[in-house]
Order: structure tokens, then sequence, then C-alpha cells
């Protein structure tokens, strides 16, 4: 009995071409660094760099994001347990935040700077 | 099922072994500390790899039933939703595998097997929890998923690859009583 055979490389191939399609939803994360909100069943893309407050519709009400300095976070929401605005600030590509109750997806696409120097978020 | 009645109760006995090795493995696994909890070694399949060589097809559902509520037992989810995610993975793979083995024998090892299994039991609880928890962002989660399950079961699929060739136990009985 043979060890490796040519079926088990066709079927780990096959598993890369998913894993690589699936990297394929985190989205552009090069170019122009941009806020894409999902909610009310649409997409909202807003510049990192222009400083907005907006407001979107929910199921349990309103949430309203602030974009301020590159940054940008929840600033209100009418769901209960308020874990999108304790989720604070988010600068870098790839970062979220989700207010499930109302239906609110936040994410940073594009290319962002890390600060010089900077320390890790989850380094501790 | 129409054997005598003595070779059926070395069966099911078999089977009961299996799935005592299964929920052993489930709590050796729930041991082990993980940085996230989605993060899973699935040692508990590895009954389900070895079996495949050995049951037929009922045992081998019974089987994964037992699976399933052993691991259920062992982490506590038995009757919380979580369980949902765990049958779903559970049937989606096995499934697969099944047919992987049955159909393909000859030209897949079990690591190919246990790789397949892997990816179908991922791809189940990723659209389980796309349509069930986390909407449109489970696809956020899928990456690291899919590349944790795709390298365990690789170990997984070569520990059994050399099991079966090796084990003295497992061959006497592919012969013998069953």
């Amino acid at each position: 009995m043979k060890r490796i055979r040519l079926g088990d490389i066709i079927i780990f191939l096959l598993s890369l071409v998913i894993i690589v399609a699936s990297l394929g939803s985190y989205g552009s994360l090069s170019g122009k660094p941009e806020v894409r909100v999902q909610a009310e069943g649409r997409e909202w893309i807003y510049d990192l760099s222009v400083d907005t407050i907006a407001s979107f519709q929910g199921p349990v009400g309103a949430t309203s994001i602030e974009i301020q300095d590159g940054k940008v976070h929840v600033l209100d929401s009418d769901c209960r347990n308020k874990v999108c605005i304790a989720a604070g600030w988010i600068s870098a590509s790839g970062q979220w935040i989700i207010c499930l109750p109302n239906n609110v997806f936040i994410r940073i696409e594009g290319t962002t700077q890390p600060k010089p120097g900077g320390v890790d978020d989850i380094s501790f | 099922m129409t054997y005598p009645s003595k070779s059926r109760q070395v069966r099911i006995e078999f089977v009961a072994l299996l799935a005592a090795c299964a929920l052993f493995l489930s709590t050796v696994e729930y041991l082990i500390p993980k940085p996230v909890p989605f993060m899973r070694i699935g040692l508990a399949n590895l009954p389900l790899i070895i079996g495949l060589g050995l049951l037929k097809e009922k045992e081998y559902m019974l089987l994964a039933l037992l699976k399933v509520l052993g691991q259920g037992l062992v982490t506590g989810t038995i009757f919380s939703y979580i369980v949902l995610f765990s049958i779903a993975g559970t049937i989606a793979s096995t499934t697969l595998m099944y047919i992987v083995y049955r159909f393909f024998n000859r030209w897949v090892s079990l690591i190919g097997v246990s790789i397949a299994g892997a990816m179908a039991s991922n791809i189940a609880q990723l659209l389980l929890s796309r349509y069930l928890l986390f909407g449109a962002a489970a696809r956020l989660i899928a990456p690291p998923f899919l590349v944790v399950g795709l390298i365990s079961s690789i170990l997984l699929g070569i520990f059994a690859q050399q099991f079966v060739q090796k084990s003295q136990w497992y061959n006497s009985l592919q012969e013998g009583p069953l």
C-alpha cells in the first residue's frame, strides 16, 4: 500500500483552491482606505480620510457612525447591549465592527498606514 | 442487517468500542486550550476515519450519531444550538468520507479521506453560521477556520494511514471476526 496517492494530492490542491477563494472574502486590502457599511440591505462606502457622521436604520432603530482622523467608531446605536459602541475606534484595514441586533456591519478596506513604531493592538 | 447473531454481536460491540474511543478523544480535545473556540483539532474524528475500512453503511451512521452524542455530552453543548453545528459538520464529513473511501479507494489514501472530511465539515459549519448566526460576516472567519482544518486533518490522516497499515489488531479484525 502506497502512502500518498494521486487522489490525496488532488484533494489537497482542491482544498487549497477553496482556501484561496475564501481569502477573497477579505476584499481588496489594497487601494484607497475606505469604510464599507452594510445596512438596510445595501452597502455604503465612505472615504476614511473625510470626517463624517452617518446614520443607518435597522430592525431595532438607528445606528450612527462617526469617521474622524482616519478612524471610525459607532457613535450611538439603539441596540440593547451596545457592544458595537464598546468596540471603540478602528482604523486598520481588515478591522470591523458589527452591531448584530441592528444588522449593521462596518469594515475597513484598502491600505492603511501602520502607525510608526506602533504596537499591535492585540499584543499584551 | 442479516448477519448470524454471533457475528452481529461482535460488530455491534466493535461500533461501541470505536464510539467509546470517540468519546475519550472528545474529552482529550476539550482539555486542550484553544486561542479561539472554533479552532478545533478534530481528534474525535479519528475513529470515524479508522472505522471506514471495517464498518458497513448503517454501522458507520450509528458510529457518527454516537460521536455527536458523546461530543455533545463531554463539551456540555448537547442541548444547545451548538450541537446543530456538530450534527451538520458530522453529517457532511461522514457522508463525503464514506463516498470518497467507497468509490475512490484505489486512488485515495486515508490522508485524502481525512482532508475531504475536514473540508466538508468546515464548509457545512461555515454555511450554517452564515445563515444562522453571523450573516454575511461569517466569511471573515472562513480562511483561518479552513486553514486550521486542513492542517489538522492532514496530521490526523497521516496517523490514521499509519495505524491502518501497521496495527496488527486492525488487520486481524479485517480478516477475522468482522
